[in-house]
């Protein structure tokens, strides 16, 4: 019986043995309504999650009457769902909330949307799955980031019931994740106009909905307003704005030139007050442990304020110490380099930017296939620090991922031919491909007659680093070897006075001699009549580490 | 091999969970049906006793289903729902002061008498359960049913990796032996 046997029974067994309880579990599970979002103790307060809901955008409702509906040519699109932070998407939803198209409306929507297979699934499920993507990929993490949510339909009883669905939703979703971004929502009718309006700029139906509002105000080209956040959209209709901001980006700049510093190491949030008194922008900038914090006249880009401290944020926003940052991109592709794959090739690829005892690292994360690969790479110098290679479905796969591998035939004749074996004179030869401490290794386990034979080889240049043989005979042939070791013999006699036998009365006595954690121990075991005695004795000292008293 | 991440690849249960999310009791029921073995499986070989692992399995589907709107997809949504399963059966076992020490007779016999167990499941699952110390067991069911990789289990419960792959291959070899053993003798 190998492994695979083994392991296909037990899961086999498992599975018959487990108890149909769905019926009790469906009867204890409540009906969401909308969207009913537990909350559990540890959830941060909710106090931030400012929610600014139609009435507020008071929004036109354009042409709602004949002719001019929105997609038409789809009779089946009841509703139009956008969802816009900077990446816009494009929902076009069917009478039972069944997504029927997923449209990218700008680059970065595309690389949030990926390959997710959201055509079809429920609209719950790609707003979630699009949410959880916009986290992912760092749009809703600052207080300055904001999400708008749109509805277009012409039932406006449906939109209204949508918009509050949804808006929870995504408020559920950015609570759990501690996000601080606000989340704007609008229901909405549309005409032609306003739709090629749309199309030609790249916006969602959503954000032109709002811009043309904003218009109405004051002397503005849809194209200014479209390069703005919605968020400034949103704080302008707010305040019915009759002039153009400034911007993030002056804005940013503004307080840079005034700080005196450059791009190398900097990071920085710039949050729009545009519905304050006076509207302004926030700009705070870090660099070696030092916050500066402006704020800028939206309109005229006066410096209202500024101010400068040390930096007293934690450890995990904490800036370089003095010191340039490679870049998510740049880590990224030093990754993908190592692993000898192009960016098209990897899925779930996902990128962490962190701080580890002071030090800038970018953890990688991404699959080839059933292959997971992870890389921690040093923020300032690119330095690939840790690796690790698995495939899924347990490490005895073997694969050869780089060109400096010897590969497991390779690493089983080496250890054949350290043994004295050839292949056919040995019994249950496995081999493992394994990452030890980021190098590469292959475990060469094997038998011959009733001796264990394990290697462990270099996976790049064939090197012995560890061997070890034990007889399973009957009685322990393995030598202590060091002299802080108890020995085989000792080990026993601690197991069977605890136990309270003397060697004579029990069967099967053995023992190996075994690392675990680093810490040399032995196994013990024996059996006194029905009962399987099993002890785990600490080479060191003779500590009993655990014991395990079965009954047959 | 047949191994969970063959036939049930982590996104297809992802899937499954977003729709759980959005309130589709059907995608929870298929949810259920993939995953229920490896929470009783877990359960079971934490709380050692069968009404107690089918309570914590009933728990923690039920607070799947509560959860789920706030699981984030991040393509390992077995792990999530085993730590779910996994603080379940560890408040279990706080909420009762002995349990470990019922003799496996005693707490296996549900499990044992299940209508679908064939004789040779029996065999199987006596093996597993009587002769393997917990975290042995924990370790083999994990690998076998849920078709955690041994990383994975090691974070699980909160074990170094090496321990759980010396563990691993002590627990394989004892139920070989066992399981050849009962062949021979039986």
């Amino acid at each position: 019986m190998n492994e695979q046997d083994l392991m296909q029974k037990l899961e086999t067994a498992v599975t018959h043995a487990t108890p149909n309880q769905l019926d009790g579990i469906l009867s204890r599970c409540q009906e969401r309504k909308g969207t009913v979002i537990p909350m559990t103790n540890n959830q941060p307060k909710k106090h931030w999650l400012r929610y600014a809901v139609a009435a507020c955008l008071s929004l036109v409702l354009i042409g709602a009457a004949a002719g001019g509906f929105l997609l038409h040519q789809a009779r089946t699109v009841t509703s139009v769902v956008s969802l816009d932070v900077n990446p816009s998407i494009q929902l076009q939803v069917n009478s039972s909330e069944k997504v029927l198209q997923v449209q990218a409306l700008n680059e970065e929507a595309r690389e949030v949307l990926a390959d997710m297979p959201l055509e079809g699934t429920h609209l719950n499920v790609a707003v979630n799955a699009i949410v959880g993507s916009l986290l992912q990929h760092g749009y809703l993490d600052s207080i300055s980031s904001a999400i708008l949510i749109s509805v277009e339909d012409q039932d406006q009883q449906r939109a209204a019931k949508l918009q509050q669905e949804l808006t929870d939703q995504v408020g559920a979703a950015l609570l759990n994740q501690q996000s601080q971004a606000s989340i704007l929502s609008q229901t909405l009718t549309s005409d032609q106009a306003l739709q090629d309006q749309a199309a030609q700029n790249n916006v969602s139906l959503g954000k032109a909905a709002l811009i043309q509002t904003i218009r109405q105000n004051g002397d503005f080209t849809f194209d200014q307003l479209a390069a703005l956040s919605v968020e400034e959209l949103s704080q302008m209709a707010k305040s019915q704005a009759s002039q153009m901001p400034i911007g993030r980006d002056k804005a940013l700049e503004i307080a840079k030139t005034h700080a005196g510093l450059t791009d190398a190491g900097l990071t920085w949030e710039v949050d729009p007050e545009l519905d304050e008194v006076p509207p302004h922008y926030e700009v705070e900038l870090h660099l070696g442990g030092q916050e500066y914090e402006y704020k800028i006249q939206a309109y005229t880009g006066e410096i209202l304020s500024n101010d400068s401290r040390q930096d007293d944020d934690d450890d995990s926003a904490a800036p370089p110490t003095g010191t340039t940052d490679i870049g998510t991109e740049k880590a990224k592709s030093i990754a993908l380099e190592a692993a000898g794959v192009t960016a098209s090739q990897v899925q779930n690829l996902r990128v962490e930017r962190d701080y580890d005892d002071g030090r800038l690292e970018y953890e990688i994360e991404f699959y080839v296939g059933s292959t997971e690969y992870d890389y921690v790479i040093s923020g300032v110098d690119g330095t690939i620090l840790q690796q690790d290679v698995e495939q899924e479905g347990g490490s005895h796969t073997t694969q050869p991922s780089t060109g400096s591998d010897i590969g497991a035939e390779k690493a089983k004749s080496i250890a054949l031919a350290h043994a004295g074996f050839t292949a056919s004179q040995v019994q249950n030869l496995k081999v493992e491909k394994d990452y030890d401490d980021g190098q590469l290794e292959y475990e060469v386990e094997f038998y011959a007659g009733t001796t264990e034979y394990d290697y462990t080889i270099s996976g790049t240049d064939g090197t012995i680093l560890k061997q070890d043989k034990e007889e399973h005979g009957g009685s322990q042939t393995t030598q202590p070897s060091a002299g802080s070791d108890i020995g085989a013999e000792k080990a026993q006699s601690i197991a069977l006075s605890d136990a309270g036998f003397t060697a004579s009365q029990v069967q099967n006595l053995k023992a190996e001699r075994e690392y675990d954690d680093g810490r040399l121990e032995y196994q013990v075991e024996f059996r006194v009549n029905g009962t399987e005695y099993e002890y785990t004795i600490s080479a060191t000292d003779g500590a009993i580490l655990e014991k395990d008293i079965d009954q047959d | 091999m047949q191994m969970f991440s063959e036939t049930q690849p982590s996104s297809q249960l992802e899937a499954l969970l977003l729709q759980t999310a959005a309130g589709d009791r059907e995608a929870f029921a298929s949810l259920y049906d993939r995953t229920s073995p490896s929470v009783y499986g877990l359960a079971l070989s934490y709380v050692r006793s069968g009404p107690d692992a089918e309570d914590v399995t009933q728990d923690t589907f039920v607070k799947v289903w509560d959860n789920a709107p706030a699981y984030r997809p991040q393509g390992k949504p077995l792990a999530w729902i085993l730590t779910i399963a996994k603080n379940l059966a560890l408040m279990c076992l706080r909420s009762r002061e002995k349990s470990t020490q019922l003799p496996p007779e005693d707490w296996a016999s549900l499990a044992m008498d299940a209508p679908a167990v064939t004789p040779e499941d029996r065999q199987v699952l006596k093996a597993a359960l009587y002769a393997l110390p917990q975290q042995e067991q924990q370790i083999l069911l994990l690998h076998a049913v849920s078709g955690l990789k041994h990383r994975e289990i090691a974070a699980l419960l909160e074990l170094p990796l090496p321990t759980v792959l010396s563990k691993y291959h002590r627990g394989l070899k004892k139920l070989k032996t066992k399981l050849e053993g009962d062949a021979v003798y039986e």
